[in-house]
């Protein structure tokens, strides 16, 4: 043959071909991962489950807080066949333009991209894809639109689930929740853009229990987005776990309770149980309905409202509004001024009104009777041994030295500083010391005349009614605590460790016997103060406080308020009640409405009917 | 008894080997790629691993058939063969076109593509006009039948349209170049009008060495279009901006310059005047060549330029434009060393449907998927000693007919090796091409088994006949 080696042109031509695709397929598939990649995010997804947020119950094990099935109602573009959208606006009950409208939301929602080796932007909407064209449909609201969607190609509903308040109370308390921010998905990947954070409360507080682990199923999906099946018969996945039940110590029928008697009051009630911490219950007034805030939906429809309300139902009094005690401070007085040793429980004090102001009473003739008939100048005497133990020659540095002493017994008592609860929003309350009063009036120019005001709960102490709860707390334990809080077990596992540390007061317990005493009689005992919340066969030992207060230089009608704890043996409950511009004393509403708390808490019922009527009738303040 | 032993002695059995391997691959393959739960069994004619089984049975039938047939009769019947195929790609083109083409003949599923068969046809007719022509004397006349024969076929095919047999058809170039056909015939025709003497060679070069010229050609209009865009600036003249073409004329000019001194070196002294003068030529048809090139593509309507630069990898569009060959190469990669297992394709399944065409064109695909860069090998190894085991059976013909044929059928596949796989490894343009014994489709299926048991046939009775 002529043309032989024309036959190696093509022989090389051949092998040069096969080793080249050789290579080319061993770098593609050995070597380089840059398909690999691709493939997964071609044809693998990623699914997280987000489990459904834990279950809680009270005390007795009465759910308080469950997940209720609801429904949003999808659509995929790509799928719509003609739309009829006047059949469809109707169905729905939507305008023809709010569903247009809803249409280019969903689109604008989703963003653009821009590809820089084009140049040119695109929308990040895909036909193909499906939104939630309405979120958060009732089971009822579905059920209406449900049967028809088969006239509406490209629609179809899906099935989720948000939170439910079985018993409407306790708002306050368990907070609510609502979508994600952008921080917070960037500080966290465990939220997605359209997922729930607890926004206050224990939901808040307890988040990251709360939401559960979250579960991730690998799945394989098709070209048209479709699910084909889950990823190497699910290899990979995990579970989601949901959190196991949290228990709290509230008890709701009290919560509730609680928040009957305080409609059409503003105020709180703040009762903890005395030998564990747990808090009972914490009625914040005005309220709200949980379920009002409940999905994006009804959170867009009624938190502006909540929020405009000027008596501010979302502020939680219990732990951030700051009162002056008044008389109820007083307790803590005695008990600082026998641990001193500036008085025993036998020292008494003449009721001369020079100094403070006071009502007609015999004079006190020891710790008993000043804590029963409420003595102010006995107060002002005793605390003015505290804090002048003329320990230097100058009133001035005397009363430095005095009262930060006496702050720091006010510490103990969990006062002036923030109660490590397990909710957020507690604020300190205020105890003034040496520092305090030299930036008001300057250094060396304060001494007890000028501060006396604190020694009867007025002038700059502020305390929060759950400081005061727990100071009737301390009482009822005879000089300790735990630190109240609210979860009393995640699944079983208790609650949280620092609420198992005992905090002792610096005040020993002896001293507590005979201000108890005294707290006995300002219920059972003529002349007492708190007669009305005298209740039959328990011994309520309770301490009135009549607070006076100032909006400028104008006086207010006084807070009522009132801490108690029962029975005296062995507590079951301690309470602060706080009524705000009551307008009477300690002892005309706020000690009743303690009263009627311990009564149900600690019988199950109330038997004081006409005492539950006049506080049901009652409208506080009085509207002039 | 002679005509038995005959029958099953002296057939190539490595060749036969090779065929049935890749058959089984191929058919389960496309079960793995295709496969429902409800009709497990690979014999389910309602599905297309069935009727896969089904094409094979036919082909095998017809493979039976051809070897009961006296190898003669090719040669004998070339011309009608060839009428009759030319005939169908007439009568396919007034056939309602199926997703935009005129490519099927018949009624539904059962129908067949004419083009498939025509290259049988096309084979047979060169192997006999070729082996009858005295390739010491060509003329214009054996120029122009030889191309003729190979153009006709191709521009109905182009009428259909069908890019991808297009494409395949200029396979035959190969053969006739490696049969020494020349086109000087008619290049010094041509030459000669042109008044300047030294133009008027005896023969020229590029008229027989035109696959080397070709791969040159390739060569220089990608490189063009990849500088095409591109524009120089130099230190010298900051601010101006040169276009990319006109350094590929500097690098033209200088590899001229280049080549002239070496041939300078090379040739006897006598002949230095022409080494100058190939140079010039040279440089001048080159420049001539990226000119044409880099003008059209500049003048390009938007698309078709966008199109051009996808395949070059000038532009990227993996989700949009790019969308097959994405999906093909993401499939392909993703096998990594050893598969994921059979049946266990992910992007290139027919469920996913992620790689469109993974049970015809693209079948390579969830093979390369499900076997890895293992089964690849195994696959380009297996194509590789197919196509240089029908070169030796070939060069062992006495028979010039038989070797023609041999080189056709070795051609014919090696382009569709060749651009099949290159599609899923962005070594080719994506062009809807089958990948042979392998994808799913009853015309490619006996097409290419008839087109191997001729040439089996033939290669058996290679000692009966000589011409």
């Amino acid at each position: 043959m002529k043309f032989e080696g024309r036959k190696y042109v093509i022989l090389s031509i051949f092998i040069l071909i096969g080793i080249l695709y050789a290579f080319k397929l061993f770098y593609m598939q050995v070597i380089d991962d840059t398909w690999k990649l691709r493939a997964q995010k071609i044809a693998e997804k990623r699914r997280e489950i987000t489990p459904p947020r834990a279950i809680v119950f009270d005390r007795d094990g009465k759910k308080v807080v469950s997940n209720k099935t609801y429904y949003n109602l999808m659509m995929v573009e790509k799928n719509i066949d003609h739309l009829d959208t006047l059949a469809f606006s109707k169905l729905i009950g939507w305008t023809v333009q709010e569903v247009k409208d809803r249409f280019i939301a969903i689109v604008k929602g989703e963003g653009t991209y821009y590809n820089r080796h084009s140049g040119k932007t695109t929308s990040n909407y895909q036909k193909r894809r499906a939104y939630p064209f309405i979120k958060e449909l009732s089971a009822e609201e579905i059920s209406r639109i449900a049967p028809h969607l088969e006239n509406f190609k490209g629609f179809y509903e899906e099935v989720s689930s948000m939170r439910h308040y079985p018993y409407a109370n306790g708002a306050n308390i368990l907070g609510y929740l609502s979508e994600v921010t952008q921080p917070e998905i960037d500080n966290d990947k465990f939220y997605k853009p359209g997922g729930r954070i607890g926004r206050s409360g224990i939901e808040r507080y307890y988040e990251s229990q709360f939401r559960g682990e979250k579960g991730v199923k690998y799945i394989v999906t098709s070209a048209m987005n479709n699910t084909i099946g889950s990823f190497e018969d699910g290899k990979y996945d995990t579970i989601a776990k949901q959190s196991p039940p949290i228990q709290l110590g509230l008890d709701v029928l009290l919560q509730s309770y609680g928040e009957k008697l305080l409609k059409n009051k503003k105020g709180c009630i703040v009762a903890i149980e005395p030998n564990s911490g747990e808090i009972l219950a914490m009625v914040s007034s005005p309220n709200y309905d949980p379920n009002l805030l409940v999905g994006n939906r009804k959170i867009r429809k009624n938190y502006p409202g909540l929020l405009k309300n000027k008596d501010k139902p979302l502020f939680p009094r219990p732990l951030a509004s700051e009162y002056m005690p008044g008389s109820t401070f007083k307790l803590i007085q005695s008990l600082i001024g026998m641990q001193e040793g500036v008085i025993t429980k036998n020292s008494g004090f003449p009721c001369n009104k020079s100094m403070v102001g006071c009502h007609d009473h015999p004079s006190a003739r020891n710790v008993a009777e000043a804590v029963k008939m409420s003595c102010n100048p006995y107060y002002y005497a005793v605390v003015r041994r505290i804090i002048e133990q003329g320990k230097k020659s100058s009133s001035f540095k005397d009363a430095e030295i005095g009262l930060n002493v006496w702050a720091k017994y006010m510490r103990s008592f969990g006062l002036g500083k923030r109660l490590n609860a397990d909710i957020t929003g507690i604020r300190s309350g205020l105890i003034p010391d040496s520092k305090y009063y030299d930036k008001w009036y300057g250094h060396n120019k304060w001494k007890f005349s000028t501060i006396r005001s604190i020694s009867i709960g007025q002038g700059e102490v502020q305390l929060t009614p759950l400081q005061l709860a727990n100071v009737a707390a301390i009482i009822a334990n005879r000089g300790w605590y735990y630190t109240p809080h609210f979860v009393k077990s995640i699944g079983d596992q208790g609650p949280l460790e620092r609420f198992t540390v005992k905090h002792k007061t610096m005040v020993d317990p002896v001293h507590f016997t005979s201000v108890i005493e005294g707290m006995k009689s300002v219920v059972h005992d003529q002349g007492g103060t708190a007669r009305k919340a005298y209740i039959d066969g328990i011994t309520v030992c309770g301490k009135t406080g009549t607070v006076e207060n100032y909006i400028g230089k104008i006086k207010q009608p006084n807070h009522s308020a009132f801490i108690a704890f029962a029975p005296m043996n062995n507590p079951k409950i301690s309470i602060s009640v706080f009524i705000e511009n009551a307008g009477g004393g300690g002892g005309t509403w706020a000690a009743p409405i303690a009263s009627l708390m311990i009564e149900h808490y600690l019988t199950g019922e109330v038997k004081s009917i006409e005492k539950e009527k006049r506080i049901l009738d009652a409208r506080l303040p009085i509207s002039k | 008894m002679r005509q038995n032993q005959s029958l099953t002695g002296s057939i190539d059995w490595p060749l036969v080997l090779v065929y049935v391997l890749l058959l089984t691959m191929g058919v389960s393959t496309v079960y793995s790629v295709a496969y429902t739960p409800e009709h497990p069994s690979i014999f389910d004619f309602s599905q297309k691993y069935g009727k896969q089984m089904m094409w094979i049975g036919v082909s095998l039938f017809l493979g039976c058939c051809v070897f009961l047939i006296n190898s003669d009769i090719y040669r004998k019947f070339a011309l009608p063969i060839y009428l009759s195929v030319i005939a169908l790609l007439v009568v396919v083109l007034f056939m309602p076109p199926v997703n935009g083409a005129r490519a099927w003949l018949g009624i539904g599923s059962m129908g067949i593509q004419p083009a498939e068969f025509a290259k049988i046809g096309t084979a047979i007719i060169l192997a006999r006009s070729l082996s009858s022509m005295n390739l010491n004397q060509q003329s214009v006349k054996t120029v122009v039948i030889a191309n003729a024969i190979i153009l006709l076929p191709m521009a109905l095919i182009l009428l259909q349209p069908d890019a991808g047999t297009f494409v395949v058809f200029t396979s035959f170039l190969f053969v006739l170049y490696r049969e020494g056909l020349s086109y000087d015939p008619i290049i010094r025709p041509l030459l000669r009008l042109i008044p300047i003497r030294a133009l008027h060679f005896k023969q020229t070069w590029i008229g027989s060495h035109f696959i080397p010229i070709l791969f040159v050609v390739i060569f220089l209009s990608i490189t063009t279009l990849l500088i095409s865009n591109e524009t120089i600036t130099l230190r010298m003249f900051p601010g101006e901006e040169i276009p990319g073409y006109w350094g590929m004329l500097f690098f033209l000019a200088l590899f001229c310059l280049a080549a002239y001194f070496c041939m300078r070196f090379v040739f006897s002294k006598r002949d230095r005047k022409r080494a100058l003068f190939i140079a010039i030529i040279g440089f001048f048809l080159a420049a001539v060549l990226t000119s044409i090139v880099n003008y059209s593509f500049q003048k390009l309507a938007g698309h078709q330029k966008e199109r051009i630069e996808l395949v070059l990898g000038l532009r990227h569009d993996p989700d949009g434009d790019d969308y097959n060959r994405n999906r093909a190469m993401a499939a392909v990669g993703s096998g990594g060393m050893f598969g994921k297992g059979y049946q266990n394709a992910i992007v290139s399944s027919l469920k996913t449907n992620h790689v469109p065409e993974s049970e015809t064109d693209f079948i390579f695909c969830p093979y390369a998927e499900e076997w890895g860069f293992m089964g690849t090998f195994v696959l380009v190894g297996l194509y590789l000693f197919m196509i240089l085991r029908i070169v030796f059976i070939a060069e062992r013909q006495k028979s010039s007919f038989n070797r023609i044929y041999a080189y056709a059928v070795a051609m014919i596949l090696f382009y569709h090796f060749t651009i099949n796989i290159g599609m899923s490894i962005e070594f080719a343009p994506v062009i809807g091409i089958p990948l042979p014994f392998f994808s799913y489709g009853g015309s490619s299926m006996m097409s290419f088994s008839i087109m191997m048991f001729v040439l089996l046939k033939l290669d058996s009775q290679r000692g009966d006949v000589l011409n």
